[in-house]
């Protein structure tokens, strides 16, 4: 396994080929470029998420994945597989589509059991088998009723059901939760993550939803504009972005212009104040670049008060209280605006007009160019 | 690797030639019929309007344009009662099919779609039937007649039966289901909220129906007019069989020189100018009302 | 204010109520139009005629139901249009089904041209239909009769079908047939098992709609029927004689038959529902 054979993908972890292999897949259609010269690799069991505004690309690359658009150059491997020019049907993945696209003419017992009938697969097993996966996602009963007559949580479940029953190798879903209302996509988000853990196959979900993402994928990556802007574990990608798209893609950051003082120490300038980052953070070779603070990593406080080694003085312009949390709106001495959240645990509460610092500390500090 | 990707570009490449294929396949039958049994009979029919000769003889084609001077001029009277009797005639049935359709789509509750099979009950029966059961309601001393002599609507010894008003009132009936129902389409497709965010709107129901719920139904509108005006202007059963000579039609000019004269050049030339008349109202009509959208 | 305000909120009450009785009494009014002559066909089935016309009501009598199949070539005549409209309707629906899955399903070009192509015969006043396919027949001097007839029928219904089934098509969601090409069906396959059925609907309210358009032609089939005899034509060749009441039985039985079967049919969707 250590030489790649003829035709097969490169190794993942452990030497077992990678769940999907994309290389260098471009789709256009007619001028546009919808995805451009991705690679992308998503290991064995894992959870991702293709994470990205409308238009980024990310159902495109789904939808190759999955056999319903081929693409213009590159190759989709498949477990090592190279399944590039396949159809759908030839495909050893399922997909969960937006729509759920459930066939109204067909009971639920048919849907579910539509990708065995077409394997020929023997009457009793169908029998079990939908049973099995009808219990799995917890819609034991409704084998006679029609698609109309489930609620859309309902039927998001079925159409869950009607992919996983024919064990794919990776499960697509694009954008499973979109139709749902906020509860039920909260509910659903835990159940999609447990059923993923009892079936351990490969899930790739598409989503917009930045919250979504971060709640159920181990891995996340960030397309924009045809690219993927920024790919990793939910926690590495929200505290350290990397570049203002991802900063702002994910919750809201404080971007503040700097210049690169010392390289090794992480000492940066913002106006004329001195301010210190995790120096591996700053990218090399940069004399420019910006900095950014999540509001929730910056403290308030009275004037003098505070120790921490990044500071910034300003007055309070406005103040939201949100119940948990209290969000300032800072005029700062750079003469920009800053968002500042604290939670309300019994400290000083601070009206517009105050004169107040924020600090914050080198590691909550990231810097995009 | 290379060779790999090279023949599977190739055989991608055959493949989506072949998916570009598809539609026209599935044209292909459907086209053919309407090319040989619509598009060549119109070229025939235009051909044998430029014949001259008798039908004893033959005729023989001679770029004959008089056909269509003779036949204009001779038959004027037709013409224009086809086009007055046809445009009246869609005027009523738009006038009763509105109220109708509107009352059935916002009225109608749960008894819609019982209205729509009523309204469409006619169509079982066959055309001519109903036609000749006009000459029963219309009949001299039938009670319509004796009704509107009573109210003096109609002069001591007048009729209806044999008058222009039969075979307006005979075509506006027979073609009154073809204005109902796509108005009715239109108007179900309006959503109440529209009228209600108009009445919000300070609108008040007169307004609110003018600038609308009846600009929302236009499609419906133009559908209807169409689906009555195109065949009300070629009809000739009605004027056959409640009018008389002094109220046929064009169609009843095309088919008796058609079908009893043997006058093929003059008839086909009558028919191929009936055609360029119709299409010289609808396409301008289509345009003006922005419904192009009805054709695709 | 006080007293004039109740009484304008209820002349706009009462205005309000009028207008709203006044669309009912109309709309009962039209359908009353539209039923009427209906209403005189089937009673004059019932009609003791005397004379040669059926115009006049001149008493009860069940002899032309019984006597219904007894009018020469009345029978000949009403089977024939049976059989000319399934069949026409039959090869119409397909050719029109197979034109709207194009238009619906392909971007192609030449698509707007096709639209134009399906709208033109539906703007073609019948006459100019019927007389233009005369003048082909004539030309090619092909002997008019049941194949030209069917010939005539198959074209002026495609359009017709090409549209109603267009609008089923309209509202259909292509993931379905993704879906069902995810869950390993092939295209053939996919097309048997999911679009077909979906369609299906559309394209039998199309046959019906075909059906009924070919056994009603009067004015095409008139053009292109040679010495064939079709019930419309049958009526149109008695109508100077004087209708027989049996040809009122005729379209009494149908109508009694189609509406039978579509209260089956609502019976049916109910049930399973």
């Amino acid at each position: 396994m250590t030489t790649p054979e003829k035709g097969k993908g490169l190794a993942g972890v452990a030497g077992e080929p990678f769940a999907v292999e994309l290389r260098g897949v471009t789709k256009r259609f007619g001028d546009v470029v919808a995805v451009d010269s991705l690679d992308l690799t998503v290991d064995e069991n894992r959870f991702f998420a293709l994470l990205g505004p409308s238009g980024c690309g990310k159902t495109t690359t789904l939808r190759m994945i999955g056999g319903f658009d081929e693409p213009t150059e590159g190759t989709i491997r498949l477990h090592g597989e190279d399944v590039t020019g396949r159809k759908p049907y030839a495909r050893p993945v399922n997909t969960v589509f937006q729509s759920y696209a459930l066939f109204p003419h067909l009971s639920i017992f048919e849907n579910v059991a539509f990708g065995l009938r077409r394997q020929k697969v023997g009457d009793a097993d169908v029998k079990r088998r939908v049973g099995e996966t009808l219990e799995l996602v917890q819609l034991t009963g409704m084998e006679r009723r029609r698609p109309g007559q489930l609620s859309g949580g309902q039927q998001q479940r079925i159409a869950l059901a009607r992919a996983l029953i024919n064990h794919p190798k990776v499960l697509l879903l694009d954008e499973p939760l979109g139709a749902l209302d906020l509860k039920l996509r909260k509910e659903m988000q835990i159940e999609l993550k447990r059923i993923q853990n009892e079936v351990g196959i490969t899930f790739i979900h598409v989503t917009h939803d930045q919250e979504e993402a971060m709640t159920m994928a181990d891995s996340i990556a960030v397309m924009n504009a045809g690219h993927i802007e920024r790919l990793g574990t939910p926690h590495e990608i929200y505290e350290d972005p990397q570049s203002s798209f991802v900063a702002s893609f994910l919750g809201s950051s404080n971007l503040v212009e700097a210049a690169v003082v010392d390289l090794a120490r992480g000492e940066l300038a913002i106006g004329t104040r001195r301010v210190h980052v995790i120096p591996e953070r700053v990218p090399a070779g940069a004399a420019q670049v910006k900095i950014g603070v999540r509001p929730e990593k910056l403290g308030v406080h009275s004037p003098g008060e505070t120790t921490a080694v990044n500071t910034l003085m300003g007055t309070i312009a406005d103040v939201s209280f949100i119940g948990v949390s209290t969000q300032y709106l800072v005029d700062t001495e750079l003469g920009t605006s800053m968002a500042a959240v604290q939670q309300n645990t019994g400290g000083r509460r601070f009206s517009p007009g105050e004169q107040i610092t924020l600090a914050w500390a080198p590691e909550h500090t990231f810097v995009v160019r | 690797m290379t060779d790999g990707t090279a023949t599977r570009s190739a055989a991608a490449a055959s493949a989506e030639r072949r998916r570009r294929r598809v539609p026209y396949l599935l044209l292909l039958p459907g086209g053919l019929w309407l090319a040989f049994f619509y598009i060549l009979p119109m070229l025939q029919l235009a051909g044998t309007s430029l014949k001259s000769g008798s039908f004893a003889g033959g005729y023989r084609f001679s770029w004959e344009f008089s056909n269509y001077g003779a036949g204009f001029s001779d038959f004027s009277a037709q013409f224009l009662r086809s086009i007055a009797y046809a445009g009246l005639a869609t005027l009523i049935t738009f006038v009763i099919a509105y109220p109708l359709a509107y009352f059935i789509a916002f009225r109608g509750g749960r008894y819609k779609n019982l209205l729509l099979v009523l309204v469409i009950m006619p169509f079982l029966f066959p055309f001519l039937l109903r036609t000749l059961a006009w000459k029963i309601i219309l009949a001299d001393d039938g009670f319509v007649v004796d009704t509107l002599k009573a109210i003096g609507l109609v002069s001591h010894n007048g009729r209806l039966l044999a008058t222009g008003t039969a075979v307006v009132a005979g075509i506006a009936y027979n073609f009154l289901p073809f204005m109902t129902l796509p108005l009715y389409v239109s108007l179900e497709k309006i959503e109440p909220a529209m009228v209600e965010a108009a009445h919000d709107l300070y609108a008040n129901p007169r307004t609110a129906f003018r600038k609308v719920t009846f600009p929302l139904s236009m499609p419906g509108v133009v559908a209807g007019t169409l689906l009555t005006l195109i065949p009300a202007a070629g009809d000739y059963v009605n004027a056959q069989l409640l009018g008389t000579p002094q109220q046929s039609m064009i169609g009843n000019v095309i088919q008796s020189r058609f079908l009893l004269v043997l006058d093929y050049p003059v008839a086909a030339a009558l028919s191929f100018t009936l055609m360029l008349a119709i299409l010289a109202m609808i396409i301008p009509y289509i345009r003006f009302t922005g419904t192009e959208d009805l054709v695709a | 204010m006080t007293t004039v305000a109740p009484a304008m909120r209820r002349r706009g009450r009462l205005a309000e109520g009028v207008r709203r009785h006044m669309i009912t009494f109309y709309a009962v009014l039209a359908l009353a139009y539209l039923m009427l002559p209906v209403a005189i066909v089937i009673l004059f089935s019932f009609n003791d005629k005397n004379g040669k016309f059926n115009f006049v009501w001149s008493g009860f009598t069940l002899k032309y139901w019984k006597q219904a199949f007894e009018v020469p070539g009345l029978l000949e005549a009403f089977l024939r249009s049976l059989r000319i409209a399934v069949f026409s309707s039959f090869v119409a629906t397909i050719l029109g089904t197979l034109i709207a899955l194009a238009l619906i399903r392909y971007r192609y070009r030449g698509r707007a041209a096709t639209n134009i192509f399906i709208f033109l015969p539906m703007a073609t006043p019948e006459v100019v239909m019927g007389s233009s396919l005369l003048a082909l027949f004539l030309t090619f001097k092909i002997q008019t009769g049941l194949t030209t007839i069917v010939i005539a029928h198959i074209l002026f219904i495609i359009s017709f079908v090409v549209v109603t089934v267009k609008a089923r098509l309209a509202g259909f969601d292509r993931h379905l047939e993704e879906a069902a090409m995810d869950l390993y069906a092939d295209e053939w396959t996919t097309f048997r098992k999911v679009t077909l059925p979906m369609i299906m609907p559309g394209v039998f309210a199309a046959f019906l709609l075909g059906f009924a358009l070919s056994f009603d032609d009067f004015i095409i089939t008139n053009f292109n029927s040679g010495q064939v005899v079709t019930f419309p034509l049958y009526i149109w060749g008695a109508a100077r004689v004087g209708v027989p009441p049996q040809v009122n039985v005729f379209a009494t039985g149908l109508f009694v038959i189609a509406v039978g079967l579509m209260g089956l049919s609502i019976w049916a969707q109910r049930r399973r529902s």
